[in-house]
């Protein structure tokens, strides 16, 4: 892995998401709801301030996964479409390389983009005087790494199958982590070991993606234990270094017609 | 070894078979196709389409594995990424990023290859005048036609002074002036000593400038040589237009030559083999005759195609 190979594919991939209309539309939607939360706050008796809070977060996660997903399912899909990808891959790079400079550029818009949505949050959160510390931060920091891991998804797919079928497998497994504590729970209360060996695989497989989770300790302003914050930066990294070896192991393998 | 002599580009019974979709039968594109290529070559690869060859092209730059068989470039497997240090591609009716200008693209591709940031910058300002898009290497890409575009894929071709080029027709889309500014081209990068392997179906280039070919035709190697050879003179012919030819002189012309005589008002025409021509036009000029026009007859690709694949089933070819 060569950076001086690797830098300049992510850099051109952001200045090629930034032109999807798409990332604009979903930005734009997510400042609206963020803004929205003041009036659906105002229709409240109680908890204004945490309502605006917790609408603007999960607004926030909301659209980030929707132009995680639905920029990151074209990433290679659309080079090999366009055929741009037959005088990249000419160039003394190997396709792990090309693989890992799409995704670091798909992660480094979303991440782009997160920034943005979270000054929008803060703007409104300052406007309405709700409160900000720093279990805001630490939950937009976590949230990022869970984009990542997100984005590892889509190019985990976007290697192999066409953008509709990497869209559905990517929101699938995306779902599917944010359910999968509670089917390895149900499966330690099944009667049949057999099922609870199942369950435990298949939460040890899927992604634990409910750990990035920390909206509620945020907004509440329940203290965030350094576990909280560094165990899912780390599970996050190594999760998504698994995806892009597999991914990129698949992709060396196909043939570019 | 003579330093001509060195084999650059050698593919050795490359076999690839496609499936065309999920359950359905693999159908098999190259069949055991074997040729080299010399230091200093130009060399075309010729054929009829979905013959094969971008999919050759292809196996050789790494971006189809093939089923079987190997392909080495300067020695190297094509397996490896590292060897295409020394290679430059233009593919078929290449495709940018086309909210880029030419200059960024080749500055984008300069990087890729390596290409010292010192020297970067003068290198695509001296391709960018070599491709003779000076006049609009800083306007976006989707603002390019067609022969533009094949323009800006032979400059990132050549961005990273490769030893070896490969050419997926290279003339296609362009003009009459661009074709031979692109054969141009291709002859300093041979005086250059690099070596050109090319895909064409424009016979009249080939001939012109390429020094050996290899015929293609359904996934096989029907020929392999130098294209003076195949298009043996015994088998060219002639239209030979000729004015104020006395009757009995164009009587004895369709006895002596065999060959289609018409005539239209006090002129005729005649269609004869090219190794006739020179005897001919003697008898004809002696007669008092003008010669009004001499037009060699080209074979027609299919015809070349043909003739290709029954001479390798007569066990004739390569």
């Amino acid at each position: 892995m060569r950076l001086q190979h690797i830098w300049p594919i992510a850099t051109n991939t952001v200045r090629e998401s930034i032109r999807n209309k798409l990332l604009y539309t979903l930005v734009f939607f997510a400042v609206i709801v963020i803004a929205i939360s003041v009036v659906i706050a105002s229709l409240s008796y109680v908890e204004g301030q945490r309502i605006i809070q917790d609408v603007g977060l999960a607004a926030i996660r909301l659209f980030s996964v929707g132009i995680a997903v639905f920029v990151g399912i074209g990433l290679i899909h659309g080079e090999i479409e366009r055929r741009t990808i037959y005088t990249i891959l000419s160039k003394p790079i190997s396709r792990s390389e090309f693989l890992v400079g799409k995704f670091l550029g798909l992660v480094l818009t979303v991440w782009m983009q997160l920034v943005f949505m979270a000054i929008a949050f803060v703007i409104v959160s300052l406007a309405s005087g709700a409160p900000l510390g720093a279990g805001h931060a630490q939950a937009l920091l976590v949230f990022g790494v869970e984009l990542v891991v997100v984005v590892a998804i889509a190019t985990l797919f976007s290697s192999f199958t066409t953008p509709m079928l990497a869209a559905l497998f990517t929101l699938g497994i995306y779902m599917a982590g944010h359910l999968s504590r509670d089917l390895d729970e149900l499966g330690r209360q099944a009667d049949d070991p057999k099922l609870t060996m199942a369950a435990t695989w298949i939460y040890r497989l899927l992604p634990d993606l409910e750990g990035f989770d920390l909206s509620i300790q945020a907004v509440h302003g329940l203290p965030i234990t350094n576990a909280e914050v560094f165990l899912p930066i780390l599970y996050g990294i190594g999760y998504s270094t698994v995806l892009l070896i597999a991914a990129s192991t698949i992709f060396r393998r196909r043939d570019l017609k | 070894m003579s330093d001509e002599s060195k084999v650059i580009v050698e593919i050795d019974r490359i076999v690839k078979d496609f499936r065309p979709g999920f359950g359905l039968r693999r159908k098999r594109v190259l069949h055991g196709v074997s040729f080299s290529v010399r230091k200093g070559e130009i060399y075309g690869f010729v054929g009829p389409n979905g013959a094969g060859k971008t999919t050759t092209l292809k196996v050789l730059m790494g971006l189809i594995r093939p089923t079987s068989g190997s392909a080495r470039i300067l020695d190297c497997d094509v397996s490896r990424s590292d060897f295409r240090r020394h290679v430059g591609f233009l593919p078929e009716n290449p495709y940018f990023y086309t909210y880029l200008s030419a200059r960024e693209i080749l500055h984008f591709y300069a990087r890729l290859s390596g290409v010292p940031s010192s020297r970067r910058a003068r290198r695509v300002d001296e391709l960018i005048h070599r491709v003779g898009l000076d006049h609009a290497a800083d306007a976006r890409l989707r603002t390019y036609s067609k022969g533009m575009l094949q323009r800006v894929g032979i400059a990132q071709a050549l961005v990273h002074d490769p030893e070896v080029v490969f050419l997926d027709e290279p003339m296609s889309g362009v003009d009459p002036i661009g074709r031979k500014e692109i054969r141009d081209i291709i002859l300093e990068l041979k005086g250059e000593g690099k070596t050109v392997l090319m895909n064409t179906h424009i016979l009249s280039d080939v001939e012109m400038i390429c020094d050996r070919v290899a015929i293609i035709v359904k996934g096989k190697i029907r020929y392999e040589g130098p294209i003076g050879d195949f298009l043996v003179a015994d088998e060219m012919r002639s239209d030979v237009v000729l004015s104020h030819l006395p009757p009995e002189i164009g009587e004895r012309f369709e006895e002596d030559f065999g060959g289609q005589v018409h005539g239209v008002g006090d002129r005729i025409e005649l269609h004869v083999l090219e190794k006739q021509v020179d005897g001919l036009l003697r008898i004809a000029l002696d007669a008092g005759a003008e010669v009004v026009s001499v037009t060699p007859v080209r074979m027609s690709l299919e015809h070349i195609f043909l003739k290709a694949v029954a001479q390798s089933e007569n066990g004739g070819g390569a």
